[in-house]
């Protein structure tokens, strides 16, 4: 494998180290933004970190699985470049495909002899780019939704308790049947998280411990690749 | 936006505080959203600009339009799918942050379930930010420890077998996630139509139409909420009885 030597150039380690100031800065304000305007929702301290907590809990699966595709990707993109793009802002699916037809359109295989320093900033550029679009996106569309949506609510509150619902299970079942579909393992992985997460909601109430809510998708995403490991 | 806030400052003093809940975090949402914008591009310009790693036009743009080609679509409708899904605050968290349906979406619902949070209400909103930040934590300091420090001495340590095991993260976390967007609906209907619809956007849409894999789920997402709608159970009283205020 053919590592570009200006992958750990020192300004790229800045500039990842500033998207994840840039993040923590966002998540600082956003935190209290809500600690504020708790009350106001109905809402005590002791919830609002509970829904901090059920977060965090519930992000460490993926977050792991997010962490080894990223280690594996180290000797292609470099440290700083894997942080920013494949841990952050994209996702390693996306940004490989990006990737590989960013240097196909140099004419080079990516990790190959020919994959030099000024390939690496082509690729760069591009993942970037492509996942700015993300962003631009978002800032156009999101105020206008969000304008959208106050509207709708005056007009007729009904319609947001639904609207999220429906969104939600139609997406999820969407991604979800897609998955089931790719193999025998994925259907186990699939079906076993699904079963011990209805399980978990049935003891939380049975045994009236919010707490097995809270950790539900961590022990249930756990059991999912317990079952994936002995159906391998 | 003031004129927004101005003109339904009549309303008792709660809704000012939630107020100043939209007016932060969209203002911040943005500002960050900016700022991230701008350092990630920093990058590759420094290589192509500052270390003159030039690689000429023809190549910029050709790898340019690849790429917009294929996730073109992505561009506009993941935004817009996923709005609905997270509401204005968390959506300047979520295109940041990344993996949206694999890991914050499962977090707000969680958060959203532990407390008792009814969809479409301002305290799901609040948990929903607050379960993301939670989630933020986890996902900065595990990367930063895990891929920034030991990351090249891990990739050496960790058998290829739980690498393998870890391939499967997705349906893994898909099924549980389903679960609980099944519970956290509010009305029956809204669950036999939006899993009707999602079935339908991988066993007919998809299927027959397989171009159509880049803009299915919004077209999913879209029919879901549109058909849910109109077909709701107008009678005012949902799955909990819980009217909104």
């Amino acid at each position: 494998m053919n590592t570009p030597s200006v992958t750990n150039s020192p300004v790229l380690w800045i500039a990842a180290l500033g998207v994840f100031a840039v993040i923590a800065v966002q998540s600082i304000v956003y935190f209290r933004a809500a600690k504020r305007a708790a009350p106001a929702a109905d809402m005590t301290d002791s919830e609002l970190k509970t829904a901090f907590r059920a977060g965090a809990v519930s992000a460490i699966g993926p977050s792991l699985a997010v962490v080894l595709v990223a280690i594996t990707l180290l000797t292609v993109f470099g440290t700083p470049v894997v942080l920013v793009r494949i841990g952050l802002i994209g996702s390693a699916g996306f940004e490989t495909v990006t990737a590989q037809t960013a240097a196909q359109s140099a004419g080079v295989e990516l990790g190959s002899t020919g994959y030099d320093n000024a390939t690496f900033a082509l690729v760069f550029f591009t993942m970037s780019v492509a996942g700015a679009a993300w962003m631009v996106s978002t800032l156009i569309f999101v105020p206008l939704l969000s304008r959208a949506d106050r509207r709708i609510r005056k007009l007729n509150p009904a319609v947001m308790t639904i609207v999220p619902g429906a969104a939600m299970i139609a997406g999820f079942s969407y991604l979800g049947l897609t998955e089931v579909r790719k193999s025998g393992v994925h259907l186990a992985a699939f079906l076993t998280g699904a079963l011990v997460m209805m399980l978990l909601q049935v003891a939380a109430v049975r045994l009236r411990r919010t707490w097995l809510k809270e950790w539900s998708v961590g022990i249930s995403v756990a059991a999912a690749l317990g079952a994936a490991a002995i159906a391998l | 936006m003031t004129t927004q806030s101005a003109s339904a400052s009549t309303s008792a003093p709660p809704t000012t505080s939630l107020q100043g809940f939209d007016r932060t975090t969209s203002r911040w949402g943005r500002g960050t959203m900016l700022a991230g914008l701008a350092i990630s591009l920093a990058g590759p310009l420094y290589l192509m600009f500052g270390l003159d790693y030039w690689p000429g036009w023809s190549p910029v743009v050709q790898a340019w339009v690849s790429v917009a080609v294929v996730f073109g679509v992505f561009w506009v409708a993941e935004p817009i799918t996923y709005f609905p899904m997270l509401g204005s605050a968390a959506s300047y968290q979520a295109f940041m942050i990344g993996n949206i349906a694999n890991k914050l979406l499962p977090s707000a619902i969680t958060a959203q379930q532990a407390i008792g949070a009814k969809q479409g209400t301002k305290k799901a909103e609040i948990a929903a930010v607050t379960a993301i930040v939670g989630a933020a934590a986890v996902h900065l300091v595990s990367l930063l420890v895990f891929v920034g420090l030991l990351g090249t001495w891990l990739a050496s340590l960790i058998p290829d077998s739980v690498a393998e095991v870890f391939g499967y993260i997705v349906p893994a976390v898909l099924g549980p996630v389903l679960v609980q967007a099944f519970m956290a609906a509010r009305q029956h209907r809204t669950r036999v139509i939006a899993l009707a619809c999602g079935a339908a956007g991988v066993f007919v849409l998809v299927r027959f139409v397989p171009s159509s894999s880049v803009y299915a789920m919004a077209v999913c997402v879209t029919a879901a909420i549109a058909l849910s709608l109109a077909l709701r159970d107008r009678t005012g009283t949902t799955d909990d009885e819980e009217a909104t205020a």
